[in-house]
């Protein structure tokens, strides 16, 4: 049974494990890694007792196989990893977004590169999962900032997976992976389920309808359906050597995602007519929420998702606001997307708070890099 | 059953070289495919990156051609999430034995019920003949222009070890065998494998004074040794592996219990 | 039954030549429309399976060929006739 409604007191990979569970997960695969490995330990009961299959594969990149494998069976699947893991599922990733299997990845970031900082926060995996992959791809990446997101969002991620085909993602980081907090689980909650082939007719089996997301011809049901990475055709032909085949099938993937961008992204906004405003994401906006709810002078924009770029939320603080600060628990990843937004929005100063090494940027250090730019 | 009820007859003919062992492959298995009585609509075929692995683009079926070396772990995924359905393996030596050796082993050890069937033709062929894992020692090929300095696998013993249920090899050479072992393997449960030792005559054979594929089919059959006969004589056939020759036959056929038929329970259980 | 080599397939690798235990085939000399030289069926009255309808056997040629180029064809009657003529 999926978690009744009511309020929980639950830990973010645990909000998250149930989250998936109501969303309609039938297939996980895992490799254990810190700090994810909760979301597999639970799945593993609570996946049996909800008549799906959850099994430990060898490496990463065996889980991800596999649950694009389970996903072409028709079994919503998902796998959470973290940092060098998340590194090994590249490849597949790349494949998923190519043959349009909706698969879900929640990438519990912790600090890099290579082994890091296995047990401390970071948001370092933010370009990663866009521009991990070779060649050119759309993702779906959502960054949740509290338990109740890590419910909730892993909830869309399922949803926005299944409708437009594609990998996406629940960037959550150590801090929210291992921090408890209080999870009220809705009465309704909107599951979306995949659009499924049902006609059997050879010539109609690949259509492109107008959304640009084809129905998905599930194994097993007398498709005949050929999946491949190699560029095809819209009929799955092999067709690696034409040039237009490969510009309209890849024009066509990243197309799907970018011209969705106002279904898809998710952001709050805390003191919108502030002249000073703070974007933020995940746990490096804990601080700035802080600040901007103490201070007048402070806005915040708190993206809820990071990929496809939330670009009208951006350009809309941006126009009102004279100046942004950037808060990120990198060096600076988003910040350069955020700044190309906001200056091509009129607005003069786009600064950056970037803070490495697993504690999220408090409201005093917040304060203080807008005393130096000399907004408050 | 006609020949193009299997194949998709607009993708005909196939890409392969004149010559390719790849094709008796195909013959053999659905030769052994019609006799079981198998149906396509309820069997997937799953490859990963290589000549052998365009198999299931041809097949009237579903198919996923992957990513290279993952073909094992995808068909897990898929044989889990959909007990019901056949899964086939389609692979290569470099695909199964080089970079998806990993998951060859542990699909082995974890017996999912799949049947994968392994090309062998001891090169990797579709880059243009760099020496692969199962490249004889002292052969030539474009990245051991002076003779392979290394010895190769045995997939077939790795196999055994590593715990399939159902293991045996033969070559392109003895076909009505290998048709033989390809039904058993269709027949049994588990984690079967079949490795076929197959000629590529562009870019093996001719590298190595066997351009043509009736020089390679004779080697084949010059340095085929029965494993039952080796063992009888107590001969250890890794090594005559090593040497350059081939042990073919049925190497095991057992019935470990296979992953998706033990649901919970578990040993803690017991205590109850 | 006789074998029969289907020239859009065939890529002249002459293995059924090779593996054919009675030497029904040989190497053709003839440019195919794909650019091959397709293998002759010369000798299809020596195949085992010449006269035969069901339980064929050997079938060497038809597993081993990597084109599925051949396959089983019923002899034709004149052929068996202008067979005959010529041992008789």
């Amino acid at each position: 049974m999926p978690i009744k409604p009511g309020e929980y007191f639950l830990q973010g990979n645990e909000a998250c494990t149930e989250a998936s569970i109501v969303a309609g997960l039938k297939f996980f695969a895992g490799y254990p890694i810190t700090p994810s490995t909760e979301i597999a330990e639970g799945l593993s009961s609570r996946l049996p007792q909800t008549n799906g299959e959850f099994i430990q594969m060898e490496d990463e990149i065996a889980c991800v196989s596999a649950i694009i494998g389970a996903s072409w069976g028709g079994a919503k699947s998902m796998t959470a990893t973290s940092g060098p893991g998340f590194s090994l599922m590249q490849e597949a990733v790349g494949y998923a977004a190519m043959t349009e299997t909706p698969i879900v990845i929640v990438n519990v970031m912790r600090g890099g590169p290579s082994t890091g900082q296995p047990t401390r926060a970071s948001q370092g995996d933010v370009m990663a999962t866009k521009y991990g992959s070779h060649g050119d791809y759309q993702v779906i990446a959502f960054a949740p900032a509290s338990v109740q997101e890590m419910f909730d969002l892993t909830v869309k991620a399922f949803n926005y997976s299944e409708k437009y085909r594609v990998p996406t993602f629940v960037l959550s980081d150590a801090e929210i992976g291992h921090m408890r907090g209080l999870l009220t689980v809705p009465k309704d909650i909107k599951i979306v389920n995949r659009k499924e082939k049902g006609v059997r007719r050879a010539d109609e089996a690949y259509d492109v309808p107008d959304d640009l997301v084809p129905a998905f011809p599930t194994f097993g049901k007398g498709h005949k359906a050929t999946v491949t990475g190699i560029t095809h055709t819209p009929k799955a032909r092999v067709e690696p050597e034409d040039p237009k085949v490969h510009q309209e099938l890849v024009g066509r993937l990243n197309d799907k995602i970018s011209a969705n961008r106002r279904d898809i992204n998710k952001w709050e906004v805390i003191g919108p007519d502030s002249k000073t405003m703070i974007v933020s994401y995940g746990s490096a906006s804990f601080g700035g929420r802080e600040v901007a709810a103490r201070d007048d002078r402070v806005g915040l924009l708190r993206l809820k998702s990071l990929w496809p770029l939330p670009v009208e939320p951006i350009r809309e603080v941006a126009e009102k606001c004279e100046q942004l600060l950037v808060c990120e628990m990198n060096l600076g990843q988003l910040f350069w997307e955020i700044k190309r937004v906001a200056l091509e929005a009129g607005c003069k100063r786009v600064e950056l708070l970037a803070k490495i090494g697993g504690a999220p940027p408090t409201p005093g250090e917040v304060r203080h890099k807008l005393r130096e730019m000399g907004v408050i | 059953m006609e020949l193009f009820d299997f194949y998709d007859q607009d993708r005909w003919p196939h890409v392969f070289c004149p010559g390719c062992g790849n094709g008796t492959v195909m013959n053999c298995f659905f030769r052994a495919f019609n006799e079981m009585g198998w149906k396509l609509d309820n069997t997937v075929f799953v490859s990963g990156i290589g000549c052998s692995s365009r198999i299931p683009l041809y097949i009237n079926s579903d198919a996923i051609h992957t990513t290279h070396g993952r073909a094992i772990a995808v068909a897990t995924g898929l044989k889990l999430s959909r007990p019901e359905l056949d899964v086939v393996v389609f692979t290569g030596d470099g695909d199964l034995g080089a970079i998806g050796g990993n998951h060859f082993i542990n699909g082995c050890r974890r017996n999912v019920d799949l049947d994968v069937i392994c090309i062998n033709n001891n090169i990797y062929g579709m880059t243009g003949g760099q020496a692969s894992v199962t490249t004889p020692h002292d052969y030539i090929s474009t990245t051991t222009p002076f003779g392979s300095k290394e010895y190769p696998f045995d997939l077939a013993e790795l196999a055994v070890a590593a715990g399939a249920n159902y293991v045996a090899r033969w070559t392109t050479r003895h076909v009505h065998e290998l048709t033989k072992s390809i039904k058993r393997s269709l027949e049994k449960k588990g984690f079967n494998f079949v490795e076929v030792v197959s000629q590529c005559p562009t870019n093996f054979g001719r590298r190595n004074k066997m351009a043509d594929p009736s020089a390679l089919l004779d080697w084949f059959k010059e340095s085929s040794v029965r494993r039952d006969k080796v063992r009888a004589a107590a001969i250890d056939h890794v090594d005559l592996n090593l040497a350059g020759q081939i042990t073919t036959g049925e190497f095991v056929c057992r019935d470990r219990e296979c992953y998706h038929e033990k649901k919970g329970g578990g040993a803690h259980r017991d205590g109850h | 039954m006789r074998p029969g080599i289907d020239l859009r397939y065939c890529k002249g690798c002459n293995i059924c030549v090779y593996m054919c235990p009675k030497q029904c085939f040989s190497n053709g000399a003839d440019l195919s429309v794909q650019g091959y030289f397709p293998a002759i069926v010369t000798a299809p009255e020596k195949c085992f399976n010449y006269g035969r309808t069901e339980k064929l056997i050997c079938e060497l040629c038809v597993l081993s060929c990597p084109d599925q180029a051949i396959t089983w064809e019923p002899e034709p009657e004149e052929e068996e006739e202008k067979d005959a003529d010529q041992t008789g």
